[in-house]
This record gives C-alpha cells, sequence and structure tokens, in this order.
C-alpha cells in the first residue's frame, strides 16, 4: 500500500473528526437513544466494511474474473453466521413477545429480473447499494455518480413494480421454517453454505493450482 | 504487537476477521431496530422528498420529519461517516477522480440498472440477500441466485467493454 507522503499525516483531521462524531452522537442521544444505537452501528458497520475491504460484488464477480474465492467464503461466513444469530434473536423475541419483523419477502418474476439487473449493475457501477456508499466515504467520483443512479433506479423501480406484480402475479414470500421448523431448517441451511464453501475451495484450486 | 496495530489501522484486515464482526453488527442492528439491516429503501425515500419538493415527482407522503426519524437514514449516514472515518485513521483521505470517461457512463448506467433492480425485488445485497437469506426466507435464496447470474453476465460486459 502506497501512502502519498503528502497526505501522510491526517492526525489532526482525524481527531476533529473523532470529537465530531462524539457530538453528533452525544447530540443526538438526547433526543433518541435508539436512534444512537442504531448511527453507532451503522458507523462501526461503515468502519469494518471499508477496512476488512469486505464487498460482495469482488464476492460473486472474483471466482469469474480471476479464480479468487476467499472472500466468497468469508462471505458464506457471514451468512452462516447472521442465520444462526437471527434465529437466536427471533426466538428470543418470541419468548417476550417482543414484535419483530424478518425479511421474508413476496417472490415473483421480478424477484429474479431485479435480482439479475442488480448483479449486473453492480458489476458495472464497482459496488452493491452499500459498496457505494463505502467507496463515497473513500472519496471516489465514479461511485458518487453511480450513487445518483442507484437513486433514480429505485425511484424508476417502485413505479414501475405494480405492472410487474400485474402481469406476471406475486405469491407470498415462503419462511422456510414454517414448512421444515426451524431445527432442520438450520441444518439444511448450513449444509448448503458448507457445501458452497467447499464448492468455492474446489473452484479456487482449480483455476489457481493451489 | 506494534505491527498488529499497524493492521488495525491501516488494514486491511483478514477477510474472515470482517466476517465475524459484520456477523455480529448484523445481529444487534436486528435487536435494536427490530428489522434487519437495509440500505436501498432509504434511499428510495429520501430521492421521493427530494424529487417531491423539486417538482419532478407525485407526492408519495414522505415528509422531512418522517425521513428524520427512520432509522434507515442514520444506518446509511452511519455506513458513510464510518468509511471515511476508516480512510482517514490511515490517513488516506483523498478525492479519487474518474480515471476513464466510460467509467463515467458505467457508474451511471450501473446505478440504474441497480436501484431498479433492488426496488423491484424488495432489497439489495443487505436487505434481501444477505438478510433474506439470514430470515431463512425462499427469497432470499432466490435473489442471491438472480444476482450471482447477474454478476456473471455483468463480468462479460466488463470484459469486453471496460478492461
Amino acid at each position: 500500500m502506497s501512502i502519498n507522503s503528502a497526505f501522510h499525516s491526517q492526525r489532526k483531521w482525524n481527531i476533529g473528526f473523532i470529537l465530531f462524531l462524539t457530538l453528533l452522537l452525544v447530540l443526538l442521544s438526547q433526543i433518541s437513544i435508539r436512534l444512537t444505537l442504531i448511527t453507532a452501528l451503522g458507523i462501526s458497520l461503515g468502519f469494518v466494511l471499508q477496512k476488512s475491504r469486505f464487498c460482495l460484488v469482488s464476492a460473486l464477480r472474483d471466482p469469474i474474473l480471476i479464480g479468487m474465492t476467499q472472500l466468497t467464503r468469508a462471505f458464506l461466513l457471514l451468512l452462516g453466521i447472521s442465520i444462526l444469530g437471527f434465529a437466536l434473536v427471533s426466538w428470543g423475541a418470541s419468548q417476550r413477545n417482543i414484535p419483530l419483523s424478518l425479511n421474508v419477502f413476496p417472490m415473483g418474476v421480478h424477484t429474479v429480473v431485479g435480482g439479475l439487473l442488480f448483479g449486473i449493475g453492480m458489476v458495472l457501477a464497482g459496488g452493491c447499494s452499500t459498496g457505494i456508499i463505502i467507496r463515497i466515504g473513500e472519496g471516489f467520483a465514479m461511485q458518487m455518480l453511480a450513487f445518483f443512479g442507484l437513486a433514480v433506479g429505485s425511484v424508476l423501480g417502485e413505479r414501475s413494480l405494480k405492472s410487474w406484480r400485474y402481469t406476471f402475479g406475486e405469491w407470498p414470500g415462503i419462511f422456510l421454517p414454517d414448512i421444515f421448523g426451524w431445527v432442520p431448517t438450520l441444518i439444511l441451511e448450513i449444509i448448503v453454505l458448507l457445501t458452497l464453501w467447499q464448492l468455492a475451495r474446489w473452484w479456487q484450486k482449480k483455476q489457481l493450482g493451489e | 504487537m506494534k505491527k498488529t496495530l499497524q493492521t488495525i489501522i491501516h488494514g486491511p484486515w483478514a477477510y474472515w476477521i470482517g466476517a465475524i464482526i459484520l456477523g455480529l453488527l448484523n445481529i444487534l442492528v436486528l435487536i435494536v431496530r427490530r428489522q434487519p439491516w437495509g440500505v436501498t429503501w432509504n434511499i428510495e425515500i429520501w430521492a421521493e422528498w427530494i424529487g417531491t419538493n423539486l417538482g419532478v415527482l407525485s407526492d408519495r407522503g414522505f415528509t422531512f420529519e418522517g425521513l428524520m426519524a427512520a432509522s434507515g437514514t442514520y444506518l446509511n449516514l452511519g455506513l458513510l461517516l464510518g468509511a471515511f472515518w476508516a480512510t482517514l485513521v490511515a490517513s488516506q483521505v483523498r478525492f479519487r477522480p474518474i480515471r476513464d470517461k466510460k467509467f463515467f457512463f458505467s457508474a451511471l448506467i450501473g446505478g440504474l440498472l441497480m436501484g431498479y433492480g433492488a426496488r423491484i425485488a424488495y432489497g439489495c445485497n443487505v436487505g434481501a440477500l444477505l438478510n433474506g437469506i439470514a430470515s431463512s426466507s425462499l427469497t432470499g435464496w432466490i435473489f442471491a441466485f438472480a444476482v450471482f447470474l447477474g454478476t456473471w453476465l455483468g463480468s462479460k460486459l466488463l470484459l469486453k467493454y471496460l478492461m
């Protein structure tokens, strides 16, 4: 990693920025503790995403372009942790009668079309929605432009969703534990993730011979 | 020890370390927000509000107060501030201009496709893929497969026109 000497010391700016973040969180805590916690979590997510170079575009694209699957496998780990954590949290919430909504979305032709367009778009834009925000934080002009496209595109998507539903129909989302029960669902999902993990490792060996 | 500190500040961190911390943070967001982490929907409602005020979009009833009370606003703002801060602690802050005109178009077209796709599929890589799967929803797995195919098509385009 090369560090431009003219920018080598941004320490003063860093201290200033830490003061700014602290002030922001303190002020926000006067309004809402919940939003303060959420902002702190957002900052942590942004920090870790930047520092670990975590990017779903690379995770899905690099196996195809260069045969590397380290990030793909790390993403499978993230999925595994999230699946188990979500199961635990939703169990805990139901025990205490705390309302909790999970992302079980309706599906239809637009799920597949949307995924395809999203996949193509994120490769062209050099980052998914999250990745774009991270790269704007890093100072990339390209993703500032992509963000504008993203905002316009999402409005267009909202306007046309109705006709996708009308033309091809839509089915309610399937919450897998409703069909198989919690434990078999979790076992099944972990088996799928482990299989994909092995597949990714085999693919890298095949492509790079290592 | 000094080398470890150097890596923590300058990065990059190992992917698996990132995965573990991100997984824990993702679960914490679910606990605090009572709803999984998502990115794109909040961007759309801000765009709706701005568009309405510019007079180019029909009013969908989003108010400034409503947006400032939406947790998604703070997650996205946090992401931006966190990424900037991570760059700053490593003294790597600088503006990075677009090097080639073709990236101007690919960013714009890519962004449009992505926004449109995410909105008709009810979410992006975070809301629909990561947290769709984390929610044990079949839709999440279907979306993930479609995104993978799309990435493959996009990579073909990238190799043909941009690299």
